[in-house]
């Protein structure tokens, strides 16, 4: 086969030209070694061989190849490991979000090292027993009522504090995280997924923007249980980019809500008018049967918001679809349902009874109410009768009709209600739906171990979900990022082909000087 | 496995992390002595802790209660035994008044020494502290015994006419004030408004049981049983124009007898003391001893604390130390 003279010079060009490419793409990877979200890059090189020669012709004899080629510069990711990474995102962000609200509500019951219900409850039975001894002392009847009056200011206090961190609740889910974080989100991805179908329509790999594009999902990610499909669509003959969408996926259901799809997305919007907080769809591609979502958000910080907001434990009814996780809602009924035990229970206590009529007549002489007037106490309206407040002997100290005004069997009475167990009910027309049974200190004691315990397991799945993400980051990490003894061993090869490739360079200008300084003709 | 600078980095500072949150709990526990400062951190302990705290405060209740009673008790018998002191001066009175060398005039002077001996045996009946009357049962805010027309009344009855065993009379004898001093307070099922005697301490002593009430008849005499009105009619007896010295001797048999009452029910009193006594010291143990399990619960023995906090240091400084190390070198060092 005859050689081109000046074939060499072409194979070195290109082989000088490759190296540069090699060189320049290792320093851009050292550049980014710190950069969120890089990943690395590397160089799809391809070697030339003798073509079309051989469709015409046939080849006898050495046939040499013409040298490399840099066909494009490709990223180094795993989708698989990004799927896991993300769905262990969402887990973890749900978790983060119930601790941190779980934590708040802890901080309102915990009496570990504050004064809390219980030991205002434990005040109240120490003056009741002061005042077992001197039953017709008004200054010790006035120390009963201003203890009882700490009972239910506490439960007022406890009452607005579990409101304050709901509205904290509301305010987090709606400004920060949905207006804010996830429909911002959104829109970005939409117009990033514009953005790199314009620039890979012109041939540019656009691998800064998938990189960008690819934070941006992992950070929604955490916000909400999604899932990314990418369907590649030919272009034309030489040209197929991937579209991109990603949808809310209810693996308990199958439901798949849209929204992203390319330049298109839909936004998400908070409705707090109802008892319950629900999520909107707002879209504007993509039908869905009905605009509250609530029920498709199964992971992710928006539900553990959710459940935070609208968990309402053994007092949601589980067949209206209402959120049984124990939230907020949860403990503010607990609460409730506390205070209108104690109030009943007290109230039943001083009622004065006539025995001589049968059925006998019973006087009430309340000592808690409701402070909206009406007949349901709750521990945000509880508070002392104004008959009690104007008469600190308003307490009954005996109902026996044998003892004389020193007696002190009701007082009595009233210390063994503080000991002795009571039943409290989750609906009060069920007798079957019991909350607790046991007195009431014990029932605040209960609640805060309830609370205590969700806490610390919440925490313990978080350190998990923490430490599994942590090694797919790894994983993640060991495959996409940049290493930097790597690449520089990589540059000392590039320099390396490209000293050689000059050199050879060099060899073949020799050669071919060789070859023109042969005869003398023309010199 | 690649190894990139981003995992290590990575890795590092989640250690660094990892082992300052423990210095500094351990520093919180070393600084406030306590063993867990939230409930979550340690949720049985901090319930035994709660409960712990209950069983305490209920302990010092029953100490509170406990004392009360037994300075009552004690007031209380120290004015019986005022009580008794006038009835023996009543009985050496009446002796020498009923002798057969007293003149009339004589017996009136004894007589009016009587009457002045009821006087202040009314006093001693209605003893009390800062208004709190001892011997009325209930009765604690006004005088329990008062006197209508000579004759002895216990909380408005006339005594003479409650007759001795009667349900009347039972009723006013039983009356009790009781309070709490740890023997699980039960009511009785029947009645409602009666509390079970044994689940709880009785502080009455209602006058009525050594006073004596109702009338007997003795010798053909119709006596009264209650000293006072013996009193009464024994000064009326040594006055009489026609003094019977019979009728003066039953008098004073009759009131020798019911004076027995008096010293039974300091006996009594004193075996209720030295009850109180004994649950005294036994709810003071308990009380050291749960102070104690309080203690273990909830505080944190600070020797073992520091040195877990200077270990748990010192293995931070050796991380820091030893990253410096990791961190730094590259192929870039090497290369010239």
């Amino acid at each position: 086969m005859l050689r081109s003279t000046f074939l060499g010079f072409q194979t070195a060009s290109r082989a000088l030209t490759a190296s540069q490419i090699c060189i320049d793409v290792t320093g851009n990877n050292i550049a980014n070694a710190d950069t969120e979200g890089y990943t690395r890059q590397r160089v799809d090189l391809v070697s030339i061989s003798s073509g079309g020669y051989s469709q015409k012709y046939m080849v006898t004899g050495a046939s040499v190849g013409y040298g490399v080629a840099a066909d494009g510069i490709s990223q180094l990711r795993d989708p698989f490991l990004d799927l896991r990474f993300r769905t262990e995102n969402a887990e973890s962000g749900k978790l983060e979000t119930i601790v941190s609200g779980l934590s708040d509500l802890e901080n309102i019951f915990d009496e570990t090292t504050s004064e809390g219900l219980q030991t205002q409850l434990t005040n109240l039975l120490t003056q009741l027993q002061t005042f077992s001894n001197t039953p017709t002392s008004s200054d010790i009847a006035s120390i009963v009522r201003t203890a009882a009056q700490q009972v239910a200011q506490i439960m007022n206090t406890y009452s607005q504090q579990i409101d304050q961190v709901r509205d904290q609740e509301i305010y987090g889910l709606k400004t920060s995280t949905v207006e804010n974080d996830f429909n911002s989100l959104v829109k970005n991805i939409a117009s990033l997924n514009e953005q790199i179908r314009e620039d890979q329509t012109h041939g540019n790999p656009s691998n800064e923007l998938m990189d960008r594009r690819n934070t941006l999902i992992d950070e929604l990610s955490k916000l909400a249980n999604i899932q990314v499909s990418s369907t590649p669509v030919k272009i034309s003959e030489s040209i197929t980019i991937d579209r991109v969408s990603i949808s809310l996926y209810d693996a308990s259901t199958g439901t798949s809500i849209g929204l992203v799809d390319d330049a298109l997305y839909n936004t998400l919007s908070v409705d707090t008018t109802g008892d319950a907080v629900s999520i909107d769809l707002n879209s504007s591609f993509g039908a869905h049967e009905t605009k509250d979502i609530t029920d498709h958000i199964t992971g992710g910080a928006i539900k553990g918001y959710l459940d935070i907001i609208n968990g309402g434990g053994a007092f949601a009814d589980e067949t209206a679809g209402e959120n049984t996780f124990k939230g907020v809602p949860y403990y503010k009924a607990t609460l409730d349902t506390f205070a209108a035990k104690f109030a009943q229970v007290f109230n039943d206590m001083n009622a004065l009874e006539d025995t001589s009529t049968t059925p006998s007549t019973i006087t009430p002489k309340p000592l808690f109410e409701a402070s909206d007037g009406g007949t349901e106490i709750t521990a945000g309206n509880i508070q002392l009768t104004d008959a009690w407040l104007d008469d600190a002997t308003y307490l009954t100290t005996t109902k026996d009709p044998d003892a004389s005004s020193g007696g002190s069997d009701n007082i009595l009475k009233m210390i063994q209600a503080m000991n002795s167990g009571h039943t409290f009910l989750v609906d009060p027309a069920d007798s079957s739906s019991i909350l607790f049974e046991g007195s009431f200190e014990q029932f605040v004691s209960g609640t805060i171990s309830d609370l205590a315990l969700d806490v610390s397991l919440h925490q313990s799945y978080t350190e998990t979900s923490g430490t599994v993400l942590s090694n797919l980051f790894n994983e993640r990490e060991s495959l996409s990022g940049v290493s930097l003894d790597e690449e520089g061993v990589n540059l000392l090869a590039y320099e390396k082909a490209y000293n050689a490739a000059a050199r050879f360079m060099t060899v073949i200008d020799e050669a071919v000087d060789t070859l023109l300084s042969m005869g003398l003709v023309g010199r | 496995m690649r190894i990139t600078s981003r995992m290590m980095t990575n890795k590092y500072k989640r250690s660094l992390n990892e082992l300052s949150a423990s210095v500094n709990k351990l520093n919180d526990k070393v600084s406030s002595g306590r063993s867990f400062s939230k409930a979550s951190e340690n949720t049985s302990a901090a319930i035994s802790a709660f409960q712990l705290r209950r069983s305490l405060s209920r302990l010092e209740s029953y100490q509170s209660n406990i004392s009360n009673a037994s300075d009552l008790l004690q007031n209380a018998e120290t004015a019986l035994m005022e009580v008794n002191g006038i009835a023996q001066e009543a009985s050496t009175k009446l002796i020498q008044g009923i002798s057969g060398s007293m003149s009339d005039s004589d017996r009136s002077i004894v007589a009016q020494q009587l009457r002045s001996l009821q006087d202040q045996l009314l006093q001693s009946l209605n003893s009390n502290s800062a208004g709190n009357y001892y011997f009325g049962g209930t009765h604690t805010d006004s005088a329990p015994f008062t006197v209508t027309s000579g004759k002895l009344q216990y909380k408005g009855i006339d005594l003479d006419t409650l007759a001795s065993g009667s349900a009347a009379e039972q009723t006013l004898t039983d009356d009790a004030r009781y309070v709490d001093i740890g023997l699980s307070l039960q009511f009785d099922p029947l009645q409602p408004t009666k509390l079970d005697g044994s689940t709880a301490f009785n502080v009455a002593i209602p006058g009525i049981r050594f006073i004596g009430s109702g009338t007997t008849n003795v010798d053909g005499y119709d006596v009264s049983n209650n000293l006072y009105n013996l009193l009464g009619q024994a000064a009326d007896g040594l006055e009489d124009a026609n003094y019977s010295s019979d009728y003066v001797n039953t008098l004073l048999g009759q009131f020798q007898n019911q004076s027995e009452h008096i010293l039974m029910t300091v006996t009594e009193i004193g075996s209720k003391s030295s009850y109180l006594d004994f649950m005294a010291n036994r709810i003071d143990s308990e009380y050291l001893n749960m102070q104690e399990r309080q203690a273990e619960i909830e505080y944190a023995d600070p020797a073992k604390t520091i040195i877990d906090f200077k270990s748990q240091e010192m293995a931070f400084e050796a991380a820091l130390s030893m990253g410096a190390k990791i961190i730094q070198p590259s192929i870039f060092n090497f290369i010239s």
